[in-house]
């Protein structure tokens, strides 16, 4: 019974894991099939990689044959990753993440246009830029409700809506307006920041005392001058128009821009994340598949056990007239009932698992597991199928016992 | 074949064991009876001769390898092995030596098990149980496992499980073997008792020859044949 309890208890803490995941990648990949994707080049999807996306390529980008329209993004970890802690980067999930979303643009992902609020609205068009919404790992973590006061990296916001359980990326999203998420990431990132000292210093030049300069200093100046905050996008998404293909459309900017950024089409991510989920599940349920066949020998061996234990009982039994196929019966529903214990027994141990990790690491901003009724449900009944199906052989052997020799049995 | 009155009618039975590839025990050698209703028979006869490879022919829990056997009526030669179950549940109780009760089962339980293989419904099952732990004077323990009875106890209960189904006859291999005197009185006293009142039929094997003498009729073996 132990056997099939910690079979059971592995594909219930890793098949929940799997869930857990696949609903993420899901959730995610719905996301990112619903737009095409572009970054700086050299960056990689999701974190800003130091370079960025000047808002001039957008707008041009805008332009390219299909192309309906295009909204810059600034992402960036809620707080900074702690050089001395380093393992704080560590995370099974998605950690608490900064979304600048530009509110100007008329951008909307084809699969996800809208967000299912728990309280409140999303942030939209001119609202002010001290506005947030935020997701429910975020609300719940830190305790906010509509209208709280929220500060996020020195700077306070004002929370005024709060996303829906989304199972993935969302909920550990704060949303708010492109501008004060380019300033944070400006400040946290010392290339950036320099540039943009410079250019402040560089404003402060009058014109008149920039033409008395020499020629070099004249041009590093205007240079420095050039850098606008509103080139600082860690990202961008555009859509297609409609009965347009979202491939040839990807390719097209992919071609025009190939120098200037990395195009990520949605079929292309689809295919990418399919493959990852695949070796991923093939991994996880692999393994708790070899812990479950482990579970299945015990529990034969256990059925073998106890019925060469229980020998003169069925000796009797058969004396008292039981037939061959009762016997069958009576000890492979037995062992079925081994299964379902043990089976029980190990799904309880994985969600007391579960809900303890769950609770520990729901604080640093990821849940692992996640729990379904139907998949409980369908391990139950696999237990007890698997107990049958174990029992089967040593019910059969247990059928055949000749009645003179089992009765002689001590 | 002669059917009138007769319950068990063995003609010429024989049975042998293959040890090992060289050595063939005869256990029995060609062994007739024949058993009218109502008798009180004891088998008797020295360790190995063949008692109670006897009585688990006659009981259908081993196969002759010749002969012929008819138990109330039915010819067992020609039964199959998958019909010999019934024969078993319905017209033949077992008491055995170590009284073979089931550890884990309660007393009312083991009698009731007996019920389950003869087709009874489990209130039919548990009325009839408790009728017959009344019979054998054990009503108040019904709830008790074997190991919380006495060997007396545990012996009534056997024969109550064997009585549950109303068999044609009860075969009682050694039943006082592991009582004392006393006890051992006890039991064949109340089998004596439910063979005149009932009229049921009792072979009984033993060595005890107290048993042997109470019974109506004796049926000596020797070496796997027929004593005299």
């Amino acid at each position: 019974m132990f056997g099939i309890a910690i079979g059971i208890f592995a594909f219930t803490v890793m098949g929940s894991m799997s869930l857990k995941l696949n609903k993420m990648i899901s959730g995610g990949k719905r996301y990112i099939t619903g737009q095409i994707s572009i970054m700086p080049k050299g960056s990689s999807y999701g974190m800003a990689g130091g370079s960025v996306l000047p808002i001039d390529t957008l707008n041009k980008i805008a332009k390219v044959e299909g192309v309906e329209s295009v909204a810059a993004g600034v992402e960036l970890l809620m707080e900074d990753i702690d050089p001395d802690d380093p393992s704080s980067a560590m995370s099974f999930g998605i950690p608490p993440t900064i979304e600048g979303m530009d509110l100007e643009s008329n951008f909307k992902n084809k699969n996800w246009e809208t967000m299912n609020m728990r309280e409140g609205r999303m942030i939209e068009k001119n609202d002010p830029d001290d506005k947030i919404a935020v997701g429910i790992t975020i609300a719940t973590e830190n305790n906010l409700k509509v209208s709280d006061k929220f500060t996020i990296r020195g700077k306070e916001f004002e929370v005024i809506g709060i996303i829906d359980r989304t199972m993935t990326g969302p909920d550990s999203y704060i949303m708010m307006s492109a501008n004060p998420a380019r300033e944070m990431l400006v400040e946290s990132n010392p290339f950036l920041k320099s540039l943009k000292e410079r250019s402040d210093e560089a404003a402060k030049i009058s014109d008149s005392a920039l033409a008395m300069m020499p020629e070099e200093t004249k041009k590093q100046i205007s240079e420095a001058k050039a850098f606008k905050l509103e080139d600082v996008n860690t990202m961008a998404s555009a859509s297609w128009k409609d009965g347009e293909n979202s491939e040839e459309v990807a390719n097209r900017i992919k071609e025009q821009f190939k120098d200037e950024v990395m195009v990520l089409s949605p079929e292309k991510m689809g295919e990418m994340i399919d493959k990852g989920t695949l070796v991923f599940n093939a991994i996880v349920l692999g393994s708790a598949l070899i812990a479950l066949i482990v579970g299945g020998f015990s529990i034969i061996n256990t059925m073998i056990m106890s019925i060469s234990e229980r020998t003169k009982e069925i000796g009797i039994k058969k004396s008292l007239g039981a037939s061959n196929k009762s016997i069958m019966l009576e000890y492979t529903f037995e062992a079925g009932v081994i299964g379902l214990i043990g089976g029980l027994l190990g799904i309880g141990l994985g969600l007391i698992t579960i809900i303890l990790i769950n609770s520990k690491t729901s604080a640093n901003g990821a849940e692992i597991f996640l729990i379904d009724r139907n998949y409980l449900i369908g391990i139950i009944i696999f237990s007890f199928v698997l107990g049958i199906l174990a029992g089967i052989i040593p019910a059969y052997r247990a059928s055949r016992l000749k009645i003179v020799d089992a009765i002689r049995e001590l | 074949m002669e059917t009138d009155n007769t319950i068990i009618k063995a003609e010429n039975i024989k049975k042998s064991y293959k040890m090992s590839k060289r050595n063939t025990v005869q256990a029995l050698q060609g062994v007739s009876l024949d058993i009218k209703k109502g008798d009180f028979t004891a088998i008797i006869g020295p360790s190995g001769c063949g008692k109670s490879t006897l009585m688990h022919i006659i009981g259908i829990l081993d196969k002759a390898d010749s002969g012929k056997l008819e138990i109330d009526g039915v010819n067992i030669n020609r039964i199959k092995d998958k019909e010999a179950h019934k024969i078993r549940a319905k017209k033949i109780g077992f008491i055995f030596q170590g009284f073979n009760l089931i550890p884990t089962l309660t007393a009312i339980e083991n009698i009731m098990l007996a019920g389950k293989y003869g087709g009874l419904n489990t209130s039919a099952r548990k009325e009839r149980a408790m009728e017959l732990m009344g019979m054998v004077g054990l009503a108040e323990r019904a709830n008790h496992r074997p190991n919380e009875l006495s060997g007396g106890q545990q012996q009534r209960i056997a024969l109550a499980r064997a009585l549950m189904n109303n068999p044609a006859i009860i075969l009682a291999d050694e039943p006082t073997g592991e009582l004392d005197t006393d006890t051992s009185k006890d039991i064949i006293n109340l089998l004596k008792k439910l063979n005149k009142d009932n009229n049921q039929t009792f072979l009984i094997v033993t060595h005890n020859t107290d048993v042997a003498q109470s019974c109506k009729k004796i049926i000596r073996l020797k070496d796997g044949r027929n004593d005299g």
